[in-house]
């Protein structure tokens, strides 16, 4: 089971960074790196514009512009907020691709890997089992 | 605050990268010092350009006695959560460093499997293969006279040798050379040329899994005799590696299999060109006395500087309280001149016995499992250019900047 459609993704996938700038402790670090990424989803296709520098998650056209951006199915996404991907493995196998200022968008790596623990509580909080990997 | 926050560092400041741009030499008056008075010390963390690492510090290791002790107790000091002085995300500590970056038991579990693919008789063919390669290189260097001595001879032998061994196909190794060498060289701005480091080492990075994931694959699909297919087939207790090991494998082999025997090659060729008299009396004996001398070359280098552990439980290390999460650096290039256990180590000494250096690691799991590989490669080169052009002449290298691998990016060379 996956994701049903571009409302879940978008609940989900950038419900966890919403979540994430809302924490005491990775929310100003986060708007500290000042990137805005635009995660493009596929399988639901749902595009997100991450802005960190203002704090805000907003559903946006594909072709919307971003200093860095990321493509990946939803499913990968799903997984990786559960710490199951790997990112350079999951780069040279084509799932994830990066584009535009890849050096600040590693840089958030791992900060990302510190919101797997809220991940996994959310979907567990909502009996999404099935989404758990 | 933190007790590890509170601890004032060390007067003696190896942080900047400014002091990794120095030479051995130049840092080795600071390293004595404190392999002397201060062999653990606490220290800023390290100036670089990747991530901003999240410690107060590190505890630098520059005594013989302590590096031996933290690589002998995996158990308390890990390596999973990275091996750099630098920090790097999990994720690039697991693609890029294979079993370095792992602790016990699953490092005892990848190792074995990946040796079980080092047969004797894979082993015996690569010494032939080495020793004719060797003469090859040699016979162009005759032929091209002068030059770069790293791209004419050192970079030469060890690429062909892990590519070989492996069965990469020809058309791929330059390229999968050149990504090797930029995995390790983020501080330096000649390789990184304009690229931010953590692009510079994430590119690299993806590009070799790349090519040893759809190598894999196609010897997968098409089992060849060679090292990969042995590494695809390869099943040890029911355990294969799977494709993201030997991804990761592939990369670790790239670099370790390069850097350091290619390094220790330019470091040496020059040694024996400042100490004659170390060089003249390995000729009236080579056969009898090039095994210590390759200890030796090792030691001399030092080709990886450093390697950094995590602490997993409060514990005590040369008298200091260590704290759960604490990095500890252990500097091999300090170790292998550690004046208590090597005498007179600023001297070149080819008949140096014993010589328990650290530079294949200071004992215990993670004692370098190429080892074999790069004595035979030291052995079949020294052999072939002492030999053959016994009036080569080095000029001064140039070295990399960076606390990790001690590289030469050129040395100028002429033959008469």
């Amino acid at each position: 089971m996956g994701f049903a459609d571009a409302d879940e993704v978008e609940k989900y996938l950038g419900g966890i960074f919403a979540e994430a700038l809302a924490d005491q402790e990775i929310g100003p670090k986060l708007r500290a790196t000042g990137i805005s990424l635009k995660t493009v989803y596929a399988d639901p296709d749902v595009t997100l514009l991450i802005d960190l520098g203002a704090g805000q998650v907003t559903r946006v056209d594909e072709s919307a512009e971003s200093g860095a951006e990321m493509r990946m199915a939803a499913d990968t996404g799903n997984s990786y907020w559960q710490g199951k991907v790997n990112l350079p493995l999951a780069m040279a196998k084509g799932k994830v691709k990066v584009s535009g200022d890849i050096a600040s968008l590693l840089k958030l790596a791992p900060l990302t890997k510190k919101l797997v623990p809220a991940y996994v509580a959310r979907l567990n909080a909502d009996g999404r089992t099935d989404l758990l990997a | 605050m933190s007790g590890a926050s509170m601890r004032p560092f060390d007067e003696l400041d190896v942080s900047p990268l400014e002091f990794w741009s120095t030479t051995m030499e130049e840092r080795d008056k600071t390293f004595s010092v404190l392999r002397r008075e201060r062999p653990l010390s606490w220290h800023r963390p390290m100036q670089g350009g990747l991530l901003a690492p999240d410690i107060d510090g590190v505890w630098v290791a520059t005594s013989h006695e302590l590096i031996a002790e933290v690589s002998k107790k995996p158990e308390i000091y890990s390596s999973a959560q990275g091996i750099n002085m630098e920090d790097l995300s999990e994720d690039i500590v697991e693609a890029a460093s294979s079993m370095l970056g792992t602790d016990p038991p699953k490092h005892g579990s990848l190792r074995k499997v990946i040796s079980s693919a080092f047969t004797p008789k894979r082993v015996s063919l690569i010494q032939e293969q080495i020793e004719g390669q060797a003469a090859r290189i040699v016979d162009d260097l005759l032929k091209e006279k002068e030059g770069d001595f790293v791209k004419l001879v050192s970079k030469r032998l060890p690429m062909w040798t892990v590519f070989e061994m492996l069965g990469l196909e020809e058309e791929l190794r330059e390229e999968t050379a050149l990504h090797a060498e930029e995995l390790v060289s983020w501080n330096d701005d000649d390789v990184a040329a304009g690229r931010q480091p953590m692009e510079l080492l994430n590119g690299a990075l993806v590009s070799l899994l790349t090519i040893g994931m759809e190598f894999a694959g196609r010897r997968r699909a098409e089992p060849k005799s060679d090292l990969m297919t042995a590494l695809v087939q390869a099943e040890v207790d029911g355990r294969k590696l799977t494709d993201d090991e030997i991804g990761s494998f592939f990369v670790l082999l790239s670099v370790a299999g390069n850097d350091t025997t290619r390094n220790t090659t330019t470091i040496a060729a020059r040694a024996l060109q400042d100490f004659p008299v170390q060089r003249a009396l390995l000729m009236e004996d080579f056969d009898g006395r090039i095994g210590g001398a390759i200890e030796e070359f090792v030691r001399w280098t030092s080709p990886v500087m450093s390697f950094r552990r995590t602490v997993t439980e409060d514990t005590v290390l040369g008298g200091h309280d260590l704290l759960k999460g604490d990095w500890v650096v252990m500097l091999y290039t300090s170790g292998n001149r550690d004046e208590s256990v090597f005498v007179d180590p600023w001297k070149f000494d080819i008949t140096r016995s014993p010589n328990p250096h650290q530079g294949f690691g200071g004992g215990g799991p993670h004692f370098c499992m190429g080892n074999f590989v790069a004595k035979m490669q030291l052995r079949a080169i020294f052999d072939q250019l002492l030999h053959r052009a016994p009036n080569l002449r080095v000029g001064d290298p140039d070295f990399l900047t960076g606390s990790f691998v001690r590289s030469v990016k050129s040395m100028p060379c002429t033959v008469d």
